[in-house]
């Protein structure tokens, strides 16, 4: 059996396909539906320090290939979050990763210490640097290399977890930013979160979504996010999670070709919360057909002008 | 809730450009609870269009579930291609239910464009156990119409030009039928205009009233929070983990007419 596992610094996974933020709810809903435990890990979708009702509708629309959606990280809070949804992760498998959202650093700060301060098997934390909804969503950290340093190196002093900065790719040069998170003492970068994006109702002459700015998600940027990966992977030492449009094992390959040692899932959960189970077995196969003995060969192999 | 490989058995124009399929889908059907649930339909498998359609439930008959859809776009447009004996995936049974506030009132069914499918739903399922249920549907034209203008077993249609039943919208044929009765609780789907005006008369009249929204979807079941709706009743968060917009996925689609904002 060809080996799928993989590591993120010092945490090593049963294999790379995590589901990511926003697209799993808190993590332990889907399993009414689905065996979860076949996952990498799961993301929550992001946590403030207080809860938040989110924008108003319209919120999502289907366009080519992808959707665009503007939540507005509608949330328990934080304190909710400890009190209900830590103490189900004990009859989980599957490891969890917390996404944490906040509009200054005192915010994100806050949320991990009180995260910090209880038990819980939470195996990291994944920090919202990147969420185009909201002005509270980090965006202003996302597209700043001193702020994304400075706030990594904070919340490095709180945690001996797993500690992912997730960037957008609504910047210049997404290496830089991955870069300054490095510098800042995470132990990962995941990339991308939505690209800004907009539609509209001819008929209407409205804006589909409420706000009209959106984040857009979906097969449609895939190749955004594997270039993102690619470039980052260049010029950055630590690991990288790859998202961004992923629905098949071969879109997993693709992000690791590119220099991922995970991926995140999205979009396509909404389709079929069960599409992680079916690619973590097509990978399998893959590297079996193929004799590749562990997937980590595979990352960063892609060639390029030869 | 499953995720089930169906097998479509019927699939026909009923109407101007409405069309009723059927699907044999005996897991969905196990765990149906009663009309205005709906189902989440992966229409093709090319990831073009990404997202399920959701489509109430329009009846529930041994194995199968129906639902009557209007072409409206490309998704309707490629439904209404498929053949009996084709699979379909489809996520369900979704939402919550259509419940009397006092079960021994008389039920004014109002239905008007396509969301005529979970109101002609509970029409039947009531007619099975009781008598008295009054029937309003609403359209544009005869046209749209598959059921017969039957003042004498309660069943009234309206249409904007008259050509069928009474002229004008549902609310004129609601003030005809439901006149001089009393003790009725009124149950609603259809397009947002049509509801607002329900709600309007019902709120005048003082009538309990219950409406089924439509809303756009995600994945249908809570977890990407796309479908909101704004709800005033702050009491009742159980499933949408804040306040005051309530997922219509799992929260509804049915709510207290007076309990939304209708827009």
């Amino acid at each position: 059996m060809p080996k799928v596992s993989t590591s993120l610094g010092k945490v090593e996974f049963k294999n790379p396909v995590f589901v990511a933020s926003g697209t799993y709810g808190y993590g332990n809903e889907i399993s009414e539906l689905i065996d979860i435990n076949n996952l990498g890990a799961v993301v929550t979708k992001s946590i403030t320090r207080y809860p938040r009702e989110g924008n108003p509708p319209p919120r999502i629309v289907e366009t080519s290939s992808g959707m665009l959606n503007s939540i507005g990280l509608a949330n328990i809070g934080v304190e909710e979050y400890i009190n209900k949804m830590i103490p189900e992760y004990n009859h989980m498998n599957t490891p969890i990763i917390m996404n944490i959202a906040g509009s200054s650093e005192e915010e994100y700060c806050e949320v991990m210490d009180l995260v910090e301060s209880v038990s819980s098997n939470i195996i990291g934390y994944e920090i919202n640097i990147s969420c185009p909804n909201v002005k509270v969503g980090g965006m202003e950290f996302g597209v700043d290399c001193d702020l994304t340093e400075r706030l990594t190196s904070k919340l490095r002093k709180r945690t001996e977890r797993l500690l992912i900065m997730k960037l957008s790719p609504n910047v210049t040069d997404i290496s830089s930013i991955a870069r300054s998170a490095a510098n800042g003492g995470a132990d990962a970068v995941s990339a991308i979160n939505t690209v800004v994006g907009m539609s509209i109702n001819v008929q209407s002459m409205k804006s589909n979504i409420h706000y009209g700015f959106a984040g857009l998600s979906g097969p449609s940027i895939k190749p955004i996010g594997i270039a993102s990966v690619y470039k980052i992977y260049q010029s950055v030492k630590i690991p990288i999670i790859g998202i961004g449009g992923i629905t098949s094992s071969n879109d997993v390959l693709e992000y690791m070709m590119a220099g991922a040692f995970a991926v995140e899932i999205g979009t396509a959960n909404y389709r079929d919360p069960g599409v992680g189970n079916n690619i973590v077995s097509d990978i399998r196969k893959f590297l079996d057909e193929n004799n590749i003995e562990s997937i980590n060969e595979i990352i960063g192999s892609v060639k390029v002008g030869q | 809730m499953k995720i089930e490989i169906a097998t479509i058995t019927d699939n026909k124009l009923i109407a101007k450009n409405i069309w009723k399929m059927k699907i044999e889908a005996p897991l969905i059907v196990k765990d149906y609870k009663g009309a205005g649930q709906f189902i989440q339909i992966l229409v093709e498998s090319s990831w073009n269009n990404p997202l399920r359609r959701p489509m109430s439930i329009a009846s529930v008959h041994n194995n199968e579930v129906s639902i009557i859809y209007k072409i409206f776009g490309e998704m309707t447009r490629i439904l209404s291609k498929k053949l009996p004996g084709e699979k379909l995936d489809i996520l369900g049974p979704l939402g919550n239910t259509f419940i009397f506030d006092d079960d021994s009132s008389v039920p004014v069914m109002v239905g008007g464009g396509v969301g005529l499918a979970p109101i002609l739903n509970m029409h039947k399922e009531y007619l099975s156990q009781n008598n008295n249920a009054i029937l309003i549907i609403g359209s544009r034209n005869a046209d749209e119409h598959f059921f017969e203008h039957d003042p004498d077993n309660d069943i009234y249609l309206s249409t904007d030009d008259g050509s069928a039943g009474i002229k004008g919208t549902v609310i004129n044929a609601m003030e005809k039928s439901i006149d001089k009765r009393k003790n009725i609780e009124i149950f609603a789907c259809g397009p947002e205009p049509m509801l607002k005006a329900v709600k309007q008369y019902a709120l005048d009249k003082k009538i309990p009233t219950k409406v089924s929204v439509e809303s756009y979807m995600g994945c249908g079941i809570g977890i990407c929070q796309g479908c909101v709706i704004e709800r005033f009743n702050e009491n009742q968060s159980d499933h949408s983990y804040h306040e005051k917009y309530s997922l219509v996925c799992i929260d509804g689609p049915v709510y207290k007419s007076e309990e939304v904002n209708i827009a």
